[in-house]
C-alpha cells in the first residue's frame, strides 16, 4: 500500500501531524497500535507548567529559554512557537475540541485530589483555579456520585480549602448510577458517562443536582459526561440552576477519549486511514530513506510512503521499549538517546526527576530521527518520543505532543 | 478507649441494602459464627490507652514476637507487644512465604529438619487459612550429582520427613513448569504460607486474651534497676513522645534488631545480619514449590505464593547499619534470575513486579567472636544465667516457620521466671480464622473477591462487610480487595497507614503495583478517619514504597507500568508537589 | 536458537504479563456498558486469570456474557489478548453444559442444511407469531428477532449446476470458503464472488469439504465439535493451498478471524502453515489491483452513496482498510466511514432472548448515527452485523464485494485483463 505519509503511532502527535497533513490534501495513513495515552488526560493542555528547576512558570514562552538545547521546544525555535500554538488551538476547535487559554500566560487547573497545576487550554467547561494558591469560589457544592472511587473527594475538600473554597459533599444517586454501580469492578469514569448516556439519565443526574439545597455559588460535578462530544456536557449545564464545572476524575478520561474520538473522526472525514488494531514492526531502510514498514496484521503486506512520522509514544505507549540491558526504539530501531547503565536510569526516590522519563529518539533540528548517527531524509519523530523531554515533571506533555508534529507536518507539507 | 467501629461514613452513607436471598443466607451463617469472632480486634493503642504495667513486655511485632505474645497471653500473663514500625515489617514480610517441610535440611542440619516438619504439620492445623498446601520438589538437574539423592532421602527418612522419589515424566506431569531436563524429582511435604496472615492472626488471638499492641512505638532503653530489666523506655515514633512501660520480664524478640536493643543492655551478642534478596514474578508459574536437590545454595527455591511465586534468595552478610534500608543490587537480581530459571525455564520470560530483600538473624556462638561458627537454630537466651542480668529473655535465630516452637520456648522460659505452671497449647488451638475453616467449603456462588479475602482473612471473612454494592466494590482489581475488606481491614487490624493496609490485605501487591487502587484506598481510609493530609501524604509515601521495590526490576513491562503510574499520580494528580513540600519543611 | 542475555522477552499466555493495568480496554467494552454484571475485560481477563491459575474455581460464569468481539484487544495498546484469555478461560474452565437452544444456534450448517429443504417452509414458520412465540417461550431465541430467510437453493447446488463447469478454463485460480451463510441464506453474494473473479482471469473453486468455520460453536461452549470441524476444514484448505497452490477467499470477515486466529488462539488448531493462505476477498483483490496484475473497471452510471461499518472482527484482524481502499476505487461511490463500534449482534449472542435488549442497547449509538446520516445503503464485510442493521434500521446492508460485482463492467474489465 502507498501513502503520501505513513504515521506510526494513534495519540495526540500522531493525530495532530495526521489530520494537519490530510487537510492539506495528502494521503495518509495513521497504524495505532490500540488507543493512546490521552485515556489518562486531565482535561487540560499542558505547555510548559514547570521549569527545569520545578517552578512553576507564569510565562510558558519566556521559560522556553531556561530549557536544556535538547528540549524539543528549543529546536522547534523561539521563533516558530508563536504560530504553531496557534494553529494547534484551532486544529482542536475545528475538530470540536473547545479550549479555554492562552499562551502569553499559563492559567491552573484543578487535579483529580485537588492539587493546583499551571497548565496552558483548558477544555470548556472544565474548572480552573485563579492561581496556584486560589481557587475561584468561598462556597461549592461538591458532586459526589455514590460508590464511585475514583473521584478522591476528601482529598479534592480538603485541597479546595486549603485555596479558599469551602467544599460540601453533596451525595447523588440516580437509577442509572444505581445499575452502573452493580459492578464491582466497572464503576469507571467512562463507564458511568454511559450509563448517564440517555436524555432521561441525564434529566435524573439533573434534577437531583437541583434538588440540593445550598447556598453555594458553584457546583463541581466529577468529570463522568460526554464521551463523543460535549453535548451532554452543555445540556447539563444548561438543566441544573447553578453554575457547573467539572473536574477532572482518575482515569480513564472522559476528557481524553472524548479528545481521542473527535480528533479521529476529524482524520477520517478529511480522508485518513487508521489501521487501529496493527502495529508497526519494522521498516526497510535505503539510501538513508525509509523505504516502507511492516505490521504486525498485515505481514506480507508493506506499507510504502514518500514520508513518514515516527509518533509512537514513550515508555508507557511502547514507543521506547526496554529490557534488561538497554532502551530502545522497537519499530524501525533508530538512535535512542539514554543511559547505558540499568542503575541509572531510575532515582530511589519516586518524586525525583527520573532520568528514563527524558529517553527518547535522537534527532536532527528537523526533527528527523537519526539512525546510526545519519539523519533520514524521510522520517520525522514527533511527541512523546523525543528525548529531552521529561513531561511529568515540566508538564509538557501534551504541547510537545502538539507542536512537534505541526512543526513536522509544517516541513512535510513544504515537500 | 477510642472506638473507631461507629464512625460514619459520609461517602457511603444512606447505601440502601439489596436483600437478596443469598444475602439473607449469609447474614445468618454471620450470626452464628459472630462468637467464635469475638473480640478479634486490634486496637489502636497509644500510650493513653494501655496500662502501666505488663508481666511481659515484647519486643519487636514479626511473627516471633507476634506467636510469643499469643503463647503468654494464652497462659494468662499480660503482655505487651512494641514495634518500632508495622507488624511484619522485617524479616517476616521479607521471605519466600515457604512452610518447608525440613528436606531442605535434613541433610545438612538434622535438628532444624525435624523441627520443621513437626511444625509444618502444627501449622497445616492451626494456621489452614494462611496455608496452601502444594507440596514441593527437590529436583536434581543434569550438572547436579544425582547420588546426592539417596543421601537427601535418607536423611529425610531420618528426621521424619515424607520423601518420595518420583520419575522425572512425573514430575513433569505434576508441575509443568519445571525444568524439562531435570534427571531426578523427589517430592516432599513443602507448602506456603503466607507471613504477614500469619502475624496478624497470632496477634489477634494474644489480644482476644488481652495482650495490648503498640506498633510504631520504639523502644529507646531499658529501664534497669539493681541488675534487673523492669521495663522499657519507649518512643512514639509518630509524635515522637519518649514514656516508660514497666514489666516483670521483657522478651526481645527482635531478630536482627534485637542486637542493638541488647546493647542498651549493656549485653554484647554476635549477630550476623545476612541479607537475602528475592523476586516476585507477575503471575504464578509453578503450583508445587521447586527447590534443588543439592545442598543449600543461591536462589534455589521458587514458592508460588497466592496470585503470583517468589524466587530466592541470595545470601550475603551486611553491615548492621544497613538493616533498615537494605539495597537491592544488579547482581542479586542477575542471580536469582539465572538460577531461577534453572527451576523453570518460563522464569526467563516472566515479569518480573518487584524485588525485595530480608535480614535473617544469625547468631554466633558465644565462644567464636570471628562469627564463622553460625547457628541456623534456635537460640533463647536468659539473659539473667548468661549475662547476669534478671527479667530479660532473647528469643531469635530460627526461621519464620519454627515461629511457634520458639514462642513456646520463650514463653516457658519466661512463665518459670514468673512462676506460673500452665502448659502451652499454641500447638492445638486453631488460631483466629482457622476456627471452624473448612478450607474445601468456599462459597463460590458469591463474589470472587469474598473467596479471595477468604484465602487471606479465613473464617474472619464473615466479618467483612458485603450486604451493599459500595462495600463489594473492589479498591484493587489486581488481588480482589474490597471496599468492605479495607474498612475490616482499618476497624480490625490496627492499620495506621496505607502500607500496613497492604499487609493486612493485599492492596497494591498485584500487578499494577499501586495504580488505580492506592487511590481507591485511600478514599476509603480517608472516610474513616477523617484525615486526609495525613492519607494523602500516606498515599504518596506508598506509591513510593512501591517503586522502590519495582526500580530495581525496572525495565521491559515493570518499568511501563511505573512510568503509567507516575502520569497518573504526577502528572494528573500532582501528588509529587505535595510530597516535595512536605520534604523541604 | 536460544537467545543471549536476560529476560530479553517477555512471554505469558495471551500476553496476559502485558497488561499494565491501565484500564483502556473497559472503555471499549460493548457489555460492560449495558450490562453491569459482566465484569468487564480487564477483570475477566488478565486480572481473574492471575486467580485461575491459582485455583481454577476462581473461574466465573459471567465470563459467558462476552462477546468475543475483539474491541478490548483492539483497543489494548500493549498487546494483550484480553478477549483470547477469556474464551480460553470458557473453554477450560466452564462445567455448563450449552443449552439445546445454543446448540442449535451453534450448529449453523446443520440446522441450515435441514431448513434449506425445505426453506419455503421454514421462512414462513420462522416468521408466523406463534413459532415465534415458541422459539422465544421454549427455546429462548428472541421474539424480535427475524430469522435471516434461508435460501431454497444452497450455494453449492447453484455452482454445482451453474458455475463449476466454466471454472477451469480461466488462467489462474482461486478456492472459496463460502461459509454457512452465503451457502444456506444468501447464495447471491457467493454468485457476486464468481463474477467478480471470473472478470477478472480468476476461476474459483470450491473447496474439497467445507464445514462451519465453528465460530458459533466457540461462542456457545462447544469447542470439541468446533476443533473437529476446524481440523477438517484445514485439512481442506492446506490441500487447496499447499497442493494446488490455489489461496483459499471468503466473504465473510468472521469466518476469515476465526480460521486464521481463533483456530490458533482459542483451539490450539495448527495454522501457522496455512494462516497466510486464507484471505477475504476484498483483501486479495485489493492487493492484485494495487501491484498491477489486475485491472478494474467501472460502469459509468454507477452511482451510491455509502457508509461502512466497520465489523469488530474486521477491525480486530486490522484489514478495514481493504473493503474501504477497494470501494474507494469505484468512482462513483461516496464513502462515510461510520465510528468504529460494535452493533450488538455477536454473531449467536444478539438471538438469545436475554441478550436481545442488551444487544440493541450495544447497538444505539451505531443505529442512531446512520439513521441521521441517511446513506443509500451501509457496507459491512459481517453477515451477523447485517442483519442486525437491517432490522434495527431498516437500511440495506451490503457486502463490499456485491457492491464492487455491481458497480464492475464486466466486459470492459476481462478485455482489460485478457480474458
Amino acid at each position: 500500500m502507498k501513502y503520501d505519509v505513513v504515521i506510526i503511532g494513534g495519540g495526540l502527535s500522531a493525530l495532530t501531524a495526521g489530520i494537519t497533513l490530510a487537510s492539506n490534501g495528502k494521503r495518509v495513513c495513521m497504524v495505532a497500535a490500540g488507543q493512546n495515552s490521552l485515556h489518562f488526560s486531565s482535561g487540560s493542555f499542558d505547555f510548559l507548567g514547570y521549569d527545569a528547576d520545578g517552578n512553576a512558570v507564569t510565562n510558558p514562552i519566556e521559560a522556553i529559554k531556561t530549557l536544556p538545547t535538547i528540549h524539543p521546544y528549543r529546536i522547534i525555535g523561539e521563533e516558530n512557537i508563536g504560530s504553531l500554538v496557534t494553529s494547534a488551538q484551532a486544529l482542536l476547535s475545528d475538530a470540536g475540541v473547545e479550549t479555554k487559554g492562552e499562551i502569553a500566560q499559563n492559567h491552573y487547573r484543578i487535579t483529580p485530589i485537588g492539587t493546583i497545576k499551571p497548565t496552558w487550554l483548558t477544555i470548556e467547561g472544565y474548572a480552573t483555579a485563579a492561581s496556584l494558591t486560589e481557587t475561584r469560589w468561598k462556597k461549592a457544592d461538591l458532586i459526589n456520585i455514590q460508590g464511585f472511587l475514583d473521584f478522591p473527594i476528601e482529598f479534592l475538600v480538603d485541597n479546595l480549602r486549603d485555596t479558599g473554597t469551602t467544599c460540601t459533599i453533596r451525595n447523588i444517586n440516580t437509577e442509572a448510577l444505581t445499575q452502573a454501580r452493580k459492578s464491582p469492578t466497572e464503576m469507571r469514569a467512562t463507564n458511568v458517562a454511559k450509563y448517564l448516556d440517555s436524555k432521561t439519565d441525564l434529566m435524573d443526574f439533573a434534577n437531583a443536582i437541583n434538588a440540593i439545597d445550598s447556598d453555594a455559588e458553584v457546583v463541581l460535578v466529577p468529570a463522568v459526561l460526554g464521551l463523543n462530544n460535549s453535548a451532554q456536557a452543555e445540556e447539563l449545564k444548561a438543566l441544573v440552576k447553578k453554575p457547573i464545572e467539572f473536574i477532572a476524575t482518575m482515569p480513564p478520561s472522559v476528557s481524553g477519549m472524548r479528545t481521542s474520538t473527535l480528533l479521529k473522526r476529524k482524520f477520517m472525514a478529511l480522508g485518513g486511514t487508521i489501521l487501529v488494531s496493527d502495529t508497526a514492526v519494522s521498516g526497510v531502510f535505503e539510501n538513508n530513506r525509509l523505504v516502507s514498514i511492516a505490521t504486525s496484521q498485515l505481514p506480507d503486506e508493506v506499507l510504502r510512503a514518500d514520508q513518514f512520522i515516527l509518533a509512537s509514544g514513550s515508555f508507557l505507549s511502547h514507543g521506547l521499549k526496554s529490557d534488561y540491558e538497554k532502551v530502545y526504539e522497537p519499530v524501525l530501531g533508530v538512535d535512542v538517546e539514554a543511559v547505558a547503565n540499568r542503575v541509572e536510569w531510575t532515582k530511589e526516590n519516586v518524586y525525583d526527576a527520573q532520568p528514563y522519563m527524558e529517553f527518547g529518539v535522537k534527532t536532527d533540528a528537523q526533527f528527523h530521527a537519526l539512525k546510526e548517527g545519519v539523519a533520514i531524509e524521510n522520517l520525522y519523530a514527533a511527541g512523546s518520543i523525543l528525548c529531552g523531554n521529561n513531561d511529568i515533571k515540566l508538564a509538557s506533555k501534551e504541547g510537545v505532543a502538539m507542536l512537534t508534529a505541526l512543526q513536522v507536518a509544517n516541513i512535510i507539507k513544504e515537500k | 478507649m477510642v472506638s473507631f467501629i461507629n464512625i460514619m461514613y459520609l461517602c457511603f452513607a444512606n447505601e440502601s441494602k439489596t436483600f437478596s436471598k443469598r444475602t439473607f443466607l449469609l447474614a445468618n451463617k454471620i450470626s452464628k459464627r459472630k462468637n467464635l469472632n469475638k473480640n478479634l480486634i486490634m486496637t489502636l493503642n497509644n500510650k493513653h490507652n494501655i496500662k502501666e504495667s505488663y508481666d511481659v513486655i515484647i519486643i519487636g511485632g514479626g511473627i516471633t514476637g507476634a506467636g510469643t505474645a499469643r503463647d503468654c497471653a494464652m497462659r494468662g500473663l499480660s503482655v505487651l507487644v512494641v514495634e518500632k514500625y508495622d507488624l511484619a515489617n522485617g524479616a517476616t514480610g521479607r521471605n519466600h512465604g515457604l512452610l518447608h517441610s525440613g528436606a531442605r535440611y535434613a541433610v545438612t542440619d538434622h535438628e532444624s529438619a525435624a523441627e520443621c516438619i513437626t511444625e509444618n504439620m502444627i501449622l497445616r492445623k492451626i494456621a489452614a487459612h494462611c496455608v496452601e498446601e502444594t507440596d514441593g520438589l527437590f529436583i536434581t538437574l543434569p550438572e547436579d550429582d544425582l547420588s546426592f539423592q539417596s543421601t537427601f532421602v535418607e536423611a529425610c527418612g531420618k528426621a521424619g520427613i515424607r520423601a518420595d522419589i518420583i520419575s522425572p515424566e512425573e514430575a513433569r506431569h505434576i508441575e509443568p513448569s519445571v525444568n524439562p531436563t531435570l534427571i531426578g524429582a523427589v517430592r516432599v511435604p513443602d507448602a506456603s504460607v503466607d507471613p504477614f496472615h500469619l502475624t496478624t492472626s497470632n496477634i489477634l488471638d494474644a489480644c482476644r486474651h488481652g495482650a495490648d499492641v503498640l506498633t510504631y512505638n520504639e523502644v529507646v532503653g531499658m529501664i534497669i534497676v539493681n541488675g534487673m530489666v523492669e521495663g522499657v523506655q519507649l518512643c512514639d515514633n509518630h509524635t515522637g513522645e519518649v514514656y516508660e512501660v514497666r514489666s516483670r520480664v521483657v522478651i526481645n524478640a527482635a531478630g536482627i534488631w534485637g542486637m542493638p536493643i541488647l546493647q542498651m543492655a549493656d549485653i554484647k551478642l554476635n549477630m550476623f545480619p545476612a541479607k537475602g534478596t528475592l523476586l516476585i514474578m507477575g503471575h504464578r508459574i509453578n503450583n508445587m514449590v521447586i527447590n534443588r536437590c543439592r545442598k543449600p545454595a543461591n536462589a534455589d527455591i521458587l514458592v508460588p505464593d497466592d496470585a503470583v511465586c517468589v524466587i530466592g534468595t541470595t545470601s550475603d552478610r551486611v553491615p548492621i547499619e544497613t538493616v533498615d534500608d537494605l539495597k537491592i543490587t544488579p547482581e542479586e537480581v542477575d542471580i536469582l534470575i539465572k538460577e531461577g530459571e534453572k527451576l523453570a525455564p518460563a522464569l526467563a520470560t516472566t515479569r518480573i513486579l518487584r524485588a525485595y530483600a530480608g535480614v535473617r538473624p544469625l547468631v554466633a556462638a558465644d565462644n567464636d567472636p570471628s562469627g564463622r561458627s553460625i547457628s541456623r537454630g534456635i537460640i533463647c537466651i536468659d539473659h539473667e544465667k548468661r549475662d547476669g542480668l534478671g527479667g530479660l529473655i532473647t528469643i531469635t535465630g530460627g526461621k519464620m516457620m519454627t515461629y511457634r516452637l520458639m514462642a513456646e520456648e520463650a514463653t516457658n522460659l519466661a512463665c518459670k521466671k514468673l512462676g506460673i505452671d500452665k502448659p502451652c497449647e499454641t500447638a492445638v488451638k486453631p488460631l483466629p480464622g482457622s476456627e471452624g475453616l473448612d478450607k474445601n467449603a468456599k462459597e463460590w456462588h458469591l463474589p470472587k473477591a469474598y473467596n479471595a479475602a477468604k484465602g487471606r482473612q479465613g473464617m474472619r471473612v464473615n466479618e467483612i462487610k458485603n450486604e451493599t454494592l459500595t462495600d463489594r466494590a473492589l479498591v484493587c482489581e489486581c488481588e480482589e480487595v474490597s471496599v468492605g475488606e479495607v474498612k475490616y481491614a482499618y476497624e480490625n487490624l490496627n492499620i495506621h497507614n496505607l502500607i500496613d493496609l497492604r499487609r493486612r490485605t493485599r492492596v497494591g501487591m498485584g500487578t499494577c503495583q499501586s495504580e488505580l487502587c492506592a487511590c481507591r484506598a485511600a478514599g476509603v481510609m480517608c472516610s474513616m478517619n477523617k484525615d486526609p493530609k495525613k492519607t494523602l501524604h500516606d498515599l504518596g509515601n506508598f506509591v513510593n514504597e512501591r517503586w522502590k521495590g519495582m526500580r530495581a526490576v525496572g525495565w521491559g513491562s515493570t518499568l511501563d507500568e511505573a512510568h503509567l503510574a507516575a502520569t497518573v499520580y504526577q502528572g494528573l494528580c500532582g501528588i509529587n508537589q505535595i510530597m516535595n513540600k512536605k520534604e523541604s519543611k | 536458537m536460544k537467545e543471549q542475555g536476560i529476560q530479553l522477552k517477555n512471554i505469558s499466555g495471551n500476553n496476559l504479563e502485558q497488561c499494565l493495568k491501565c484500564s483502556i480496554c473497559t472503555v471499549y467494552c460493548p457489555v460492560s456498558a449495558v450490562s453491569p454484571e459482566y465484569p468487564g475485560p480487564k477483570h475477566s481477563g488478565p486480572d481473574q486469570e492471575r486467580y485461575r491459575l491459582k485455583d481454577t474455581k476462581f473461574f466465573d460464569e459471567t465470563l459467558k456474557m462476552c462477546l468475543n468481539c475483539k474491541r478490548c484487544e483492539v483497543a489494548c495498546p500493549s498487546g494483550v489478548r484480553i478477549a483470547d484469555i477469556i474464551q480460553s478461560a470458557r473453554i477450560e474452565h466452564s462445567k455448563k453444559r450449552p443449552a439445546l437452544r445454543d446448540v442449535m444456534l451453534a450448529n449453523t450448517d446443520f440446522v441450515g442444511t435441514m431448513a434449506n429443504i425445505v426453506a419455503p417452509v421454514v421462512n414462513v414458520t420462522l416468521g408466523l407469531k406463534p413459532v415465534k412465540a415458541v422459539l422465544h417461550g421454549v427455546m429462548g431465541v428472541d421474539k424480535h428477532r427475524t430469522f435471516p430467510a434461508y435460501s431454497s437453493q444452497k450455494f453449492e447446488t447453484w455452482y454445482k449446476k451453474f458455475a463449476a463447469a466454466k471454472q477451469d478454463s480461466f488462467k489462474h485460480h482461486v478456492s472459496y470458503f463460502h461459509g454457512c451463510y452465503v451457502n444456506y441464506n444468501y447464495p447471491q453474494l457467493g454468485k457476486d464472488l464468481v463474477k467478480v473473479m471470473n472478470a477478472i482471469g480468476y476461476g474459483v473453486h470450491l473447496l474439497e469439504k467445507e464445514q462451519c468455520c465453528g465460530v458459533a460453536l466457540i461462542a456457545n461452549g462447544l469447542s470439541k465439535q468446533a476443533t473437529r470441524q476446524g481440523n477438517n476444514n484445514m485439512r481442506a484448505i492446506r490441500k487447496s493451498y499447499k497442493e494446488q497452490n490455489r489461496m483459499v477467499l471468503t466473504t465473510s470477515s468472521t469466518c476469515t478471524f476465526t480460521m486464521r486466529d481463533e483456530y490458533k488462539h482459542v483451539l490450539k488448531i495448527e495454522n501457522e502453515d496455512v494462516r497466510e493462505g486464507i484471505s477475504l476477498a476484498t483483501r486479495y483483490l485489493y492487493r492484485l489491483v494495487e501491484s498491477g496484475k489486475v485491472k478494474l473497471a467501472f460502469r459509468k452510471d454507477f452511482k451510491i452513496r455509502t457508509a461502512y461499518h466497520s465489523a469488530c472482527h474486521m477491525e480486530k484482524m486490522g484489514w478495514v482498510v481493504y473493503s474501504t481502499e477497494l470501494m474507494k476505487m469505484i468512482p462513483g461511490l461516496e464513502l462515510i466511514m461510520l465510528d468504529s463500534q460494535c452493533c450488538g449482534i455477536a454473531g449467536t449472542y444478539g438471538f438469545k432472548k436475554e441478550n436481545y435488549e442488551r444487544s440493541q442497547k450495544i447497538g444505539a449509538g451505531l443505529f442512531d448515527q446512520i439513521k441521521s446520516l441517511n446513506p443509500d445503503c451501509v457496507s459491512t464485510d459481517c453477515e451477523t452485523c447485517k442483519w442486525q442493521i437491517e432490522m434495527s434500521t431498516g437500511y440495506d446492508v451490503i457486502n463490499p464485494i456485491s457492491i464492487l460485482a455491481d458497480a464492475i463492467d464486466v466486459e470492459e474489465t476481462m478485455r482489460l485483463n485478457n480474458v
